[in-house]
């Protein structure tokens, strides 16, 4: 006997669809037709996210909130930047002349000083609770069905514990393919010996079994593994894409260390249909020699990043990207007595562009020491709802789970409008 | 501008041995500011400490007095100090990239010269033996030569690849000797422009693989007066740079052979940090000043040809900078407290010396033999 999932599947597809529909405060007066049109329309729009996670706490004194000759000003200097009256460090030479492409905050305030708990509320824009990352959520709603390449991929040097990738109750579909860096996912070559037609043979037994088990049970519990099946097989397909053969001028441009190849990496995987990709760029926990070390990693970080922000343009799919560069916080603005700065939840920024958001701008300050937000308070709950509400999607509505809803973004928190185009 | 500098050449006093004991060192003065020092320099002529510091000022204070005069004109924190023979010129490099020419007779000094020595930090900065030229390095992965008279350009080597920590000239003023980020040492002919030899020193470097980033490079870098040995203060045992968790070292380099003849290291397998200064003594022992993670520093006095430190002096913060005064029975100590401080070494006399400014301190730090 099939169970009662506590609602119709009508009422399932209008909330989703209604979710999709985003931006439209009137879609409870629309139709299904209509519901439906804007959610192809969005899917045709192929919005996507770009994340990079510069892993550890990037300092936001030696980034995007540069405060030279202060008391923990540190020994760098700002310079000036594309846009008028903006200065950033002088770390990021690169950035600061694309500063018109992106926008900074710099008054986050998490209150956490704890990588992992800054971490989870900076992917998930909640304190506390098994809720996706931003991530699973742009796989689940951005993705386009017949994507060869799953909704959300994170390509790292080294492995970052995501609890189901981060998809909580979106379910593993929705979690993160973490790459290893520029190679295939593991395991996705068929076994030795297996030809196709036998492996045809294989799959169909499986797919008899799955009928036979979900004829008695929740649909539920069974798309997560025909979906992990599917996808599989289409990874198989796109191997090389992983295998990150890139041209010359590619490496002469982005470079050839990993940073490098991971975002031409990122820039296949975006062209080709991932609804978010994360880069996690390491090396930015500096407790001690924090100038020496900002100066080699961002040294790292900034041409490539900024090579891949212009192959965005150029390709024309800037607009429809949202790009973040992000951490789990940032650093102390006191200069401890190794040359370095612990962690720091309470001042600090982040930059983002592309799609949905206001090119150009900061929002928000610190105060002339750097150690206090000044102005426009925000935290990982903001910041959640400004992501989603870029690529055009209602922060502000509900997952339909199976006869339950949950809030897509912290109903306590709410969009930098301001910072929205 | 013409610059009148004494000949450098001139070898420091010898020191008294009656009076000398550094298993009795002990501080005679702490010179106070209000910020993290990152670097001092004594002038040859034992008037005048400078020191920079996490601000964009010089710190010079008379020895005799006390009297201290801030100097301004960095944009950034100074990485580096040299002064003249005569301590009347001062030069100081910066993470802006910049030196700075002071006089230092001048009540109120202000830069007679500014040189935009590198793009990114001048991390370092010597004058060479016969006082006419400064030898600067820096984060453009250049190697520079410079005119002190005019401030221009002499010479300019290229050829590291990584940013390039620390240089001196050999004492004939015929060669230069510099250090990177990743232990890449090269010997530079000043007659011929040209790159001389390389040598191997990276076992002052280490890779940290949970954050993968280098770390290493010469913190401060010192020849031997008779020219046949050079030492590079640093790190090696690379675990997690991050959390400062390396081991400071100090390598002794033979001028001819261009080898490594010296690995000194910490006896107190505890001790993790960095070497920021090192000293030959004319009675044949090395001082180290070392930054130990935890926030506390040590003077190392070691002879190179036994097998551990035959005194380690605690100190009350991490150094920062060292320098050995000429009278060779002192050493200052930059320390990350924002005090300079003078610790002397001999035994404490019955009734020391007054304190010559209201700075001073009787207070020595613990001693500990090793």
């Amino acid at each position: 006997m099939r169970r009662n999932q506590g609602c119709n599947p009508l009422e399932h597809e209008m909330a989703r669809r209604q979710f999709l529909t985003g931006t439209m405060a009137g879609a409870a007066g629309m139709g299904i037709l209509g519901t439906h049109a804007q959610a192809d329309q969005l899917k045709r729009q192929e919005k996507r996210i770009l994340q990079v996670f510069l892993q550890g706490g990037v300092s936001q004194l030696e980034s995007w909130d540069p405060k030279p000759g202060t008391v923990h000003g540190g020994p760098f200097q700002a310079i000036p930047t594309s846009v008028p009256g903006i200065h950033i460090s002088e770390l990021l030479p690169n950035i600061a002349q694309r500063m018109h492409m992106l926008s900074i905050v710099r008054s986050i305030n998490i209150k956490i000083n704890d990588h992992e708990q800054g971490r989870q509320f900076m992917e998930k824009g909640r304190r506390v609770g098994d809720f996706p990352y931003v991530g699973a959520v742009a796989s689940k709603y951005l993705a386009a069905p017949n994507s060869d390449l799953p909704g959300y991929i994170h390509v790292s040097s080294r492995g970052i514990s995501d609890v189901a990738g981060g998809a909580a109750f979106l379910g593993a579909k929705h979690g993160q393919l973490k790459l290893e860096g520029v190679k295939p996912p593991g395991n996705l070559a068929a076994p030795e010996g297996l030809d196709a037609v036998a492996d045809a043979g294989r799959d169909q037994l499986r797919l008899q079994f799955n009928q036979r088990f979900s004829q008695r049970r929740s649909k539920a519990l069974t798309e997560a593994y025909d979906a992990s099946y599917d996808q599989a097989a289409r990874l198989m397909n796109r191997k090389a894409m992983f295998e990150g053969k890139a041209s010359q001028q590619d490496l002469e441009r982005y470079g050839a260390h990993d940073f490098g190849r991971y975002c031409l990496l990122a820039r296949s995987l975006l062209e080709n249909g991932a609804a978010c990709v994360k880069v996690t760029h390491h090396g930015y926990d500096s407790h001690a020699e924090n100038f020496n070390f900002h100066l080699e990693q961002l040294g790292e970080f900034d041409k490539p990043f900024c090579m891949l922000l212009d192959d965005l343009e150029t390709r024309g799919l800037l607009e429809s990207t949202l790009v973040v560069i992000y951490s789990e916080f940032g650093r102390t603005p006191k200069v401890n007595v190794r040359y370095g700065r612990d962690h720091w939840g309470t001042a600090w920024s982040v930059a983002l562009g592309g799609c949905g958001i206001q090119p150009g701008a900061v929002i928000g300050s610190t105060n002339d020491k750097g150690t206090e937000v000044a102005d426009r308070e925000v935290d990982a709950g903001h910041l959640f709802h400004t992501y989603l509400q870029a690529v055009g999607l209602d922060s502000t509505a509900e997952h339909d789970l199976q006869g339950r809803s949950i809030p897509i973004g912290d109903p306590a928190a709410e969009p930098i409008r301001e910072l929205l185009a | 501008m013409t610059v009148d500098i004494a000949d450098t050449t001139t070898d420091r006093t010898a020191v008294d041995p009656n009076l000398l004991a550094p298993t009795q060192s002990h501080q005679v003065h702490e010179f106070k500011h209000e910020i993290a020092l990152t670097t001092l320099r004594v002038d040859p002529t034992d008037r005048f400490l400078a020191a920079g510091a996490e601000d964009l000022d010089v710190q010079v204070w008379d020895l005799e007095s006390g009297e201290r005069r801030t100097l301004k004109g960095h944009k950034s924190w100074v990485r580096s100090i040299d002064f003249s023979a005569d301590g009347n010129r001062l030069f100081t490099a910066c993470w802006g990239g910049i030196v700075n020419v002071w006089d230092t007779s001048q009540p109120e000094p202000k830069p007679l010269q500014t040189i935009q020595a590198h793009q990114g930090a001048a991390r370092f900065v010597r004058v060479s033996p016969d006082g006419q030229q400064l030898a600067t390095c820096g984060n453009d992965l250049l190697v520079r030569v410079w005119n002190i008279a005019d401030g221009k350009l002499v010479h300019e080597f290229a050829g590291h690849e990584r940013h390039v920590y620390g240089v001196d000239f050999h004492p004939d003023g015929q060669h230069l000797v510099s250090q990177d980020l990743m232990g890449g040492i090269n010997v530079w002919d000043l007659q011929s422009g040209e790159h001389k030899k390389s040598v191997d020193g990276s076992v002052m470097t280490g890779y940290d693989n949970k954050f993968a980033a280098d770390m290493g490079g010469s913190r401060d870098l010192q020849f031997k007066p008779d020219g046949s040995q050079w030492a590079s203060a640093g790190i090696t045992k690379v675990t997690n740079s991050f959390a400062g968790v390396q081991d400071p070292i100090i390598v002794l380099f033979d001028w001819k052979t261009g080898k490594e003849v010296k690995q000194i290291k910490s006896a107190d397998t505890n001790v993790k940090g960095i070497a920021w200064g090192v000293r030959f003594h004319p009675d044949n022992f090395i001082i180290a000043a070392i930054a130990d993670r935890n926030g506390k520093g040590e003077l190392w006095f070691r002879r190179p040809e036994e097998e551990k430190a035959f005194h380690t002096m605690k100190l009350p913060s991490a150094a920062r900078g060292l320098d050995l005064l000429s009278d060779n029975l002192r050493v200052a100590v930059a320390h990350a407290d924002g005090n300079a401080r003078i610790y002397r070494m001999t035994a404490r006399p019955p009734a020391e010396e007054a304190p010559a400014d209201k700075t001073s301190t009787e207070k020595a730090a613990p001693a500990k033999d090793t």
